[in-house]
């Protein structure tokens, strides 16, 4: 018989790992002093900014920032590009900030403002807006793989998911420290006092951070087991991609390949949420609770009767049946306003084993608790898995100031959205295989100054934003030694444009048709959308389109992100299809894209409103054209441009068919699509 | 091989919607045109790793998972066992609903050789007996999990959760398209609706979103956006196209790359709106052709039109097309829990014959050298009884078969158990057949590979091993 045989492999295993192994305990793991070496792991290097007697240098260095970068471009016989105009940088900050465009007047005021200060307070008006949380949750959402359903055959929809994203946002609105967060979102529901405290609920909601990945329900049979491994595999890997940059999610099934992870560290990890259970909290009013029971109690009811029937029918009638209790199970109302948490369970609690190949069959030997081994004195020991609040331990752990990796890790996301490359390009990955990082410096000054300010989000933004590196112009006048020496711009001897994410783009098209709802906050909105698409949904009662049409104008953020339905134009423009943590968004370009722009049914609707603004804003082709340049890129058109949109509506002023397509076109333009 | 060349009609074509240009301008537009759009497509051919065998490949999705055991896997101890507990020997394994107390079913259909190859065919599939000399059926298939969700994940994208690209995508990445009309990876749904892993069994996962699947949709509007908008006729749209071009060269300098690819995106937007609505006009198809493939006969015309469509997409230089029969629920899929006789006639009467006729159509026009032909089912049907004429999920052993490309037509691979319980002989799993499929396509597994999150991410995840004995 062929040893590749499923049966042969299983009794392979279980030959190799032994039933007796059942019982023991795990070695702790050794680490070579090779291993302990690579930078990641080091403790963070204290380096103060180079200084610069030149009076060039002296001129361009503004924040600590540029003088690390300087310093390094002038290494390769570079130098940074020079500042950008006015124009540019508001529209760059408030995309960066709030991913929507300036208004002509906040162009016209900022542009027109003498003030020294002119920049760093737009710098801090931005930052006071609630539209920075908007933007800013956007990119905390793509790590954590934010969805409200479960993925999966039935996608069930979570109780009120929207709750989480709203706790996001507001976090970051608030200038939350990030260790707070990270803990909040780990540990909540640990951390939560009376149960009467308003900030309980809070913790509640972000304890949902644990339940953010796919679920996989199905009918029949249950694999109880399997099941609980794939919900402890979700929570344990998503803590090493999003809070500590390792792919913790290698070492699931053996030693990880190339990073000092063992299995035996991974399933330690993974102890920390052996006494994790589901917590849903209903939060529906008394009304609501009864107006609910009142739907679901009668079909409860009737699929009691005939789960009961089905254990009695003959072997032919069950078919039917189970039709019968499929149907109703989809006639089920949407679940009841709750919060989705967790909670310790510690008389449920999981015993934790290796488990060869990560098959939740072939258990290996046990482990309890313990934080990955590299990041500890050799021999330290483990916690056992009944230790009271757990993730609080590993929460602690986690934002411990000596903590080599979690605070690199972020300032470096910050980095990344700032910029549109991280000092290390690979943002999830700070292990051998990611890159190592282009200004190491930088990076550990950044990490101890934002510990050092209380974990605060803003100045680090600050610090960043203010500096020349970030105010250079996309162009440099010495792009083609540039591109030879450093064509990644790595070193940042320009700034990097960059194409609009897809929620940035539909904001902005919104915000210029005039349309653009901005309330905050609240449960997400469904767009109406093809039937076919919906069809396709197993349940496609889950898609019920908001009834009320103001609601659909909203921010992109406050729409819902259903796993087995990303919409067609978010699919195009490369947003996350929420499954794994997404660090990084493609940027790529494509036919399909410039179809979703002409064809599609948003783009063309929208232009219309877009269209009709513009003519009633203004009385003649010119003054109209202008206005759309302004609305669209944030400045007038140049007189070639006026003259192919003039010479395109050939002077039909009245076509509204003429005007919708050059509304159109502006959707398409360079300089609206692309910030730079 | 030869692809049909098709620029021919599609100058045609424009020249006919855009009578009032100068021919002389229009082709020098042209040419233009094809030259940014050669740089800068981001699916333009690569060559393979090595030679390869195959140059396209249709994936006959047969969702829901068809049984091997009334198809092509004759087993007749079942009708021996029919109503007895299953014995001993042939151990265990896990079902999704049926339990131990369940009886062996023997099957109704009946088994006998066909062609000159002798391999054995169930009366279900006569048309697909007719071309079995072509086929090279695996008996000895299993994959991991035996829930659809997941098993389809397994089936599509090498894992069994969802997130991981779809071999579509993965080959697209690979070879890029041929065609610089039409997309490089086409799924063709089911009108019933999708099986149950839904839309992210065909995606791009982590790769870029340029390897996503064009999905062509039942109804009106097969392809999302290609179609005009309420009062815009090509002329206009043309006109407006070339607003956004000139638009945005007035500011173009030359390091401006992605730019220029923008603007190459456009040029083959505009080619897909004026070419794509053709490949659907099956009107320019011989009466033969379309009787076939049982076009216009109420049973097969759905599923028929679809297989056509693949074989017209394949000549046209698209790489992977992915044909799904069966979707939308237990009843409208291969998902035969409570009455294997009812489902399975039904199935087969909406898909043997057009099954078969894509693959003749394949083979007469010289095609089906350089295209594989992919038939199967996450998973087959169990021996033992669901709900008494039913049969449930069954992931250790079951059946596929694979045509063309230098696949070993005509030949048998593999065996299960007298009951078709497990493969016993030469199993292949998911991972050996993918590993195969990408070796057919010249495509070296391990080099086909991405790097996402600190892992060189490749479709057969631990390495597969390519199953020499099915290929020539």
């Amino acid at each position: 018989m062929n040893l590749r045989a499923p049966s042969a492999v299983l009794l392979a295993l279980t030959l190799l790992v032994g039933a007796e192994n059942e019982t023991t305990v795990a070695p702790l793991g050794t680490y070579k002093s090779a291993e302990r070496r690579h930078w990641a792991f080091q403790p963070r290097k204290d380096a103060a900014p180079p200084a610069f007697p030149d009076a060039e240098g002296k001129r361009w260095v503004r924040t600590p920032v540029d003088a690390f970068l300087l310093a390094r471009l002038r290494k390769d016989g570079l130098k940074p590009a020079p500042e950008a105009d006015r124009v540019t940088l508001i529209r760059r900050l408030t995309y960066d900030l709030h991913g929507l465009p300036p208004s002509i007047e906040e162009i016209n005021a900022f542009v027109n403002d003498k003030s020294a200060k002119a920049y760093e307070n737009l710098v801090d008006r931005l930052l006071a807006s609630h539209r920075y949380g908007e933007q800013w949750a956007r990119h905390w959402l793509d790590v954590v793989r934010f969805a409200e359903s479960d993925g999966y055959e039935y996608d069930t929809h979570r109780p009120d998911g929207y709750r989480y994203r709203d706790y996001v946002i507001e976090s970051f609105n608030a200038d939350k420290p990030y260790n707070t967060f990270l803990k909040e979102q780990l540990a909540g529901d640990e951390m939560v006092s009376s149960g009467k405290d308003p900030y309980d609920d809070t913790l509640l909601v972000a304890s949902g951070f644990n339940r953010l990945g796919p679920l996989r329900k199905n009918a029949g049979n249950q694999e109880v087991a399997s099941s609980r491994t794939e919900v402890l595999t979700e929570m344990t890997n998503i803590v090493g991609a999003s809070m500590l940059g390792v792919t913790l999610g290698c070492a699931r099934c053996h030693d990880h390949k190339f990073d000092p992870i063992r299995q035996s560290d991974y399933y330690r990890m993974q102890g920390y949420f052996a006494q994790t259970q589901i917590h849903d909290i209903v939060v529906a009013t008394a009304e609501e609770q009864a107006a609910w029971k009142a739907k679901a109690q009668p079909i409860e009811q009737e699929m009691r009767r005939l789960r009961f029937a089905l254990r009695r029918a003959k072997e032919e009638d069950k078919g039917q049946i189970e039709a019968d209790l499929e149907a109703l199970d989809g006639k089920m109302p949407l679940p009841m306003s709750a919060m989705c948490a967790v909670k310790d369970e510690p008389k449920q609690t999981t015993e934790i084993h290796l488990l060869t190949r990560g098959d939740y069959r072939f258990k290996g030997p046990k482990v309890g608790m313990r934080p990955l081994g590299i990041l500890l004195p050799e021999g330290t020991p483990e916690m056992p898995l009944t230790t009271e609040k757990p993730r609080v331990k590993l929460a602690e752990f986690i934002v411990e100031p000596g903590n080599p990796l979690t605070s690199r890790v972020f300032v470096n996301r910050v980095w990344q959205y700032h910029f549109g490359r991280g000092l290390v390009s690979t943002p999830n990955d700070f292990g051998r295989m990611g890159t190592a990082p282009s200004h190491p410096e930088l990076l550990d000054f950044l990490a101890n100054q934002f510990i050092a300010g209380g974990w605060k989000m803003k100045p680090l933004h600050r610090m960043i934003l203010l500096s020349s590196a970030y105010r250079q112009a996309s162009r440099s006048p010495i792009v083609k030694l540039a591109k030879e020496k450093d064509p990644q711009n790595a070193l940042l001897w320009k700034f990097n444009r960059r194409r609009l994410e897809a929620e940035e783009l539909r904001d902005s098209m919104l915000a210029i048709s005039g349309r653009l709802n901005t309330k905050t906050g609240g449960p997400s909105i469904m767009v109406p959308i093809a039937e076919d698409l919906v069809k396709d949904l197993k349940r496609p009662q889950y898609w019920q389109p908001t009834r009320d049409k103001s609601e659909h104008d909203r921010r992109t953020i406050y729409m819902i992100y259903k796993r087995n339905l990303i919409l067609p134009f978010q699919q195009v423009f490369d947003a996350p299809d929420t499954l794994l943590s997404c660090a990084r968004r493609d940027q790529s370009t494509h036919a399909p894209q410039a179809l979703e722009l002409l064809n599609g049914k948003l783009s063309n609707e929208l232009a219309e409103h877009f269209a009709k603004r513009i003519i009633e804003a203004r009385p003649t082709a010119d003054a109209r054209i202008d206005y759309a340049f302004q609305l669209a890129a944030g400045r007038a058109p140049t007189v070639r441009e006026r003259t192919l949109a003039k010479h395109y509506l050939s002077g039909s002023d009245t076509d509204a068919v003429a005007w919708k397509e050059l509304a159109l076109s502006l959707f398409n333009l360079n300089a609206f699509l692309y910030v730079n | 091989m030869e692809h049909v060349r098709y620029n021919k009609n599609r100058r045609e074509f424009l020249s006919n919607c855009f009578c009032g240009m100068g021919s002389l301008a229009f082709a020098s537009m042209m040419a233009q045109e094809q030259a940014r759009a050669a740089r800068y497509n981001p699916l333009a051919p690569k060559p393979p790793h090595f030679p390869a065998k195959a140059k396209a490949f249709i994936f006959l999705f047969q969702a829901g998972g068809p049984s091997h055991l009334e198809t092509f896997d004759p087993k007749p101890l079942l009708n021996k066992l029919d109503g007895q507990k299953r014995p001993a020997e042939f151990g265990d394994v896990k079902y999704q609903n049926v339990n131990s107390n369940s009886r062996i079913l023997g099957t109704k259909r009946t088994f006998q050789p066909y062609g000159k190859s002798g391999i054995e065919v169930s009366d279900l599939l006569p048309h697909q007996a007719g071309i079995v000399d072509d086929l090279c059926v695996i008996r000895s298939m299993h994959g991991d999990m035996v829930v659809h969700s997941a098993a389809q994940y397994q089936l599509m994208s090498g894992r069994v959760i969802p997130g991981f690209p779809a071999m579509g995508s993965w080959i697209s990445y690979g070879l890029g398209t041929e065609s610089d009309s039409l997309p490089a990876y086409v799924v063709m749904p089911d009108p019933n609706g999708t099986p149950e892993a839904g839309q992210p069994m065909y995606t791009n996962g982590f790769l870029p979103s340029v390897f996503q699947p064009a999905l062509f949709r039942p109804g009106k509007r097969p392809v999302l956006n290609l179609e005009l908008p309420n009062g815009i006729d090509l002329t206009r749209r043309k006109k407006t196209i070339d607003l956004i071009r000139q638009l945005n060269e007035a500011n173009l300098l030359d390091e401006d790359e992605e730019f220029a690819a923008r603007m190459s995106a456009y040029d083959t937007a505009f080619k897909m709106q004026t070419e794509a609505p053709e490949i659907f006009d099956l009107s320019n198809e011989p009466k033969e052709t379309l009787e076939l493939y049982g076009v216009g006969k109420p049973q097969t015309d759905d599923y028929g039109r679809r297989c056509l469509l693949a074989r017209r997409l394949v000549e046209r230089g698209v790489r992977f097309v992915c044909v799904v029969a069966g979707g939308g629920g237990a009843e409208t899929e291969w998902d035969a829990h409570s009455d294997i006789e009812r489902n399975h006639l039904r199935m087969a009467a909406l898909t043997d014959q057009p099954t078969a006729a894509l693959v003749k159509d394949l083979k007469r026009r010289a095609l089906l050298d350089s295209t594989i032909v992919l038939w199967g089912g996450e998973f087959g049907r169990s021996p033992e009884s669901e709900k008494s004429k039913g049969r449930d999920h069954h992931n250790t052993g079951f059946s596929m078969w694979a045509a063309g490309g230098g696949f070993k037509g005509g030949s048998v691979y593999g065996a299960t158990d007298d009951i078709g319980l497990k493969a016993v002989e030469k199993p292949v799993h998911f991972r050996d057949l993918h590993a195969t499929l990408l070796h057919q396509m010249g495509l070296q597994q391990d080099q086909l590979s991405y790097m996402h999150q600190g892992r060189r991410e490749r479709l057969t995840e631990v390495h597969g091993e390519i199953i020499k004995g099915i290929i020539s």
